[in-house]
């Protein structure tokens, strides 16, 4: 398996009773604007987290504040147990960060750009190549490691940030939308290596617009508007819809609605499109369909996603940004609904 | 501290040798101030033939101005995209980050200035043993301020549109009054008033001085002042740096954790 190839490093020990992440009251304003309205969390060590929330949640906020980029207007945070604020450099020291545009110099190649990192992060010239030629071995990229970054691949170049993160063999590893813009091919590939990762004891915790990558957390807190909505593992959080989902475009949906409110179906707030939820779709479906009184364009049964969890919760989508899975990709425009 | 210098410095050098094309199109200006603007002007002054020696130390300073300015609008660039988003999260302080631009900026400034020293002797300066021992001197408190001033300006801007805009207006004044094409001794009363408020001006003179002997400044005054400018705009610079950091109502009052 890959896994034994990624990394020969035996696991991270960090005593348990320090969590990997602790975030206590987090608000942060700007100016007038509120971008974290109080945020609670706690993340394990070795645990896979993922924070998934449409833009302008607050989600980056949140991610810079635990990256030690920005400060909490109020409340505290902690990784592996060190205040980002008042031990930002022992934090700096401890973590890896792979943001969402890209953070190696482009013109420089991939071995050039880990060895003054490692210069960055305090180890001596001979160390710092050593030490890059170890990742690079790790994550195969040895042979493309002499050309100049921007002659690599879209893949190579985003596992170029992957070993640039992990220079200085973080205990905890901080992924923003790290694999956006990426085909499928390469996503994989590239969480491939960060479950290696996650396998040899390190936390991660990541960002991410794609849905099938928020299913491989271990949990996900859902965030909106500042807040997180809901935290549990991707199964318990679709189990909290219970039974599947009937999605229907008519010519009248406000009328469908209306109608199937009078008949005692519960349809979810949000006006982009009609979602029914219900014990037994299939057997539901006919009869809703006979007995509707608007012409319907088009409808769709699936099991309930990570998406539909969080219109559910929040009476809207996850924004234009968010898709599910490429196969069932569904266009939705982001309606803005909740505000 | 000094290994975040010198990583910055490292990086910095590292990005400077992909562009080392630069130090050859660089020699376009001053060749093109020294021979052409310098002979023009020349004939029509009354230095005469002399003109050209005696702008040569200022077209190495005007050489060198552009190069540490160059150099510093990196910062501007390094902001919006790449390599220094990682540097941010590294564990270097934002003064060591500093320090290690404005040497940075110095080194490429100084190499510059080096490439333009060997076109010395066609302009008719002599390179005695004296000149060329005190002159490293005098370059390198030259490279030091122009990068200070390049470094300092470039760290308050986020748009690489602006800065031209800024250093046409601050440079070139700057390069002006500095006495670089003309001998201050002669110049309006004014503008030789004005020299003494132009860091420029002390570098280049310094220069001059230990090139062609005459001074117009006192040489001790032109060390004092420069290291005034150095220390003033390090310090500037350093404040910006920080600035970044200092984002939080919390700096100072810590979460209390306990519990």
């Amino acid at each position: 398996m890959v896994v034994s190839r990624v990394r020969a490093v035996p696991p991270v020990q960090t005593s348990a009773a320090v969590p990997a992440v602790e975030v206590r009251g987090v608000v942060k304003r700007y100016g007038k604007v509120e971008a974290l309205r109080g945020i609670d969390l706690r993340v394990e060590t070795a645990e896979r987290f993922a924070l998934l929330g449409p833009n302008g949640a607050g989600k980056t906020t949140l991610f810079s504040i635990l990256a030690t980029l920005r400060a909490p207007t109020e409340g505290g945070a902690r990784v592996l147990g060190l205040d980002v604020v008042t031990e930002r450099d022992a934090v700096r020291r401890a973590m890896g960060i792979v943001f969402q545009e890209p953070a190696i110099e482009q013109r420089l190649s991939g071995r050039d750009n880990l060895l003054l990192m490692g210069l960055f992060y305090g180890l001596a010239s001979s160390a710092a190549k050593t030490r890059a030629a170890q990742i690079l071995d790790e994550l195969g990229l040895s042979e493309a490691a002499d050309r100049p970054a921007q002659t690599l691949s879209g893949g190579q170049r985003r596992k170029l940030e992957l070993a640039r993160a992990l220079v200085t063999d973080p205990k905890i590893l901080f992924l923003d939308e790290a694999t956006l813009g990426l085909d499928v091919d390469a996503r994989r590939g590239f969480w491939t290596q960060v479950s290696g990762l996650a396998a040899s004891g390190r936390t991660v915790f990541f960002t991410t617009h794609y849905m099938e990558e928020a299913e491989v957390a271990d949990r996900i807190a859902l965030i909106d508007h500042g807040r997180i909505v809901a935290l549990d593992t991707p199964r318990a959080l679709k189990a909290r819809i219970g039974g599947g989902v009937i999605r229907l475009k008519t010519d009248d949906d406000a009328k469908a609605r209306a109608w199937m409110i009078e008949h005692e179906l519960k349809p979810e707030a949000g006006n982009e499109e009609l979602m029914l939820v219900h014990s037994d779709p299939a057997a539901a479906l006919p009869e809703l369909l006979r007995h509707l009184p608007v012409k319907v364009q088009r409808v769709e049964v699936h099991e309930p996603s990570l998406e539909d969890v969080f219109l559910k919760l929040t009476g809207r989508g996850l924004g234009d940004g968010a898709t599910a899975a490429p196969a069932e990709s569904r266009n939705r425009a982001n309606g803005g609904t909740g505000s | 501290m000094t290994r975040g210098i010198y990583a910055v410095v490292v990086l910095d050098l590292k990005r400077f040798w992909l562009d080392r094309t630069r130090l050859i199109t660089g020699l376009l200006q001053p060749l093109l101030y020294l021979f052409v603007l310098g002979a023009g002007i020349g004939s029509s002054s009354r230095l005469g033939g002399t003109y050209q020696t005696f702008i040569f130390p200022g077209v190495l300073g005007l050489s060198m101005l552009f190069t540490a300015t160059f150099a510093a609008i990196s910062i501007v660039f390094d902001r919006q995209i790449g390599f220094f988003k990682a540097v941010l999260v590294a564990p270097v302080s934002r003064t060591a980050i500093a320090f290690g631009k404005i040497l940075s900026g110095a080194i490429q400034a100084a190499v510059q200035g080096l490439i333009v020293m060997p076109f010395a002797p066609l302009a008719g300066v002599p390179l005695g043993w004296i000149s060329i021992a005190e002159l490293p001197l005098a370059m390198l408190l030259a490279s030091i301020t122009f990068s200070a001033i390049g470094v300092a300006f470039a760290s308050r801007f986020t748009s690489v549109t602006v800065f031209p805009i800024v250093s046409n207006a601050v440079l070139l004044p700057m390069f002006f009054l500095s006495g670089a094409l003309y001998p201050l001794t002669s110049a309006p009363r004014w503008m030789q008033i004005a020299a003494h408020f132009d860091p420029v001006a002390y570098a280049v003179d310094l220069m001059r001085g230990t090139l062609l002997g005459d001074f117009f400044f006192q040489p001790w005054l032109s060390l004092t002042a420069l290291a005034l400018v150095i220390a003033l705009l390090t310090r500037s610079a350093v404040k910006v740096f920080n600035r970044g950091e200092d984002d939080s109502s919390l700096g100072q009052t810590k979460f209390a954790w306990r519990r």
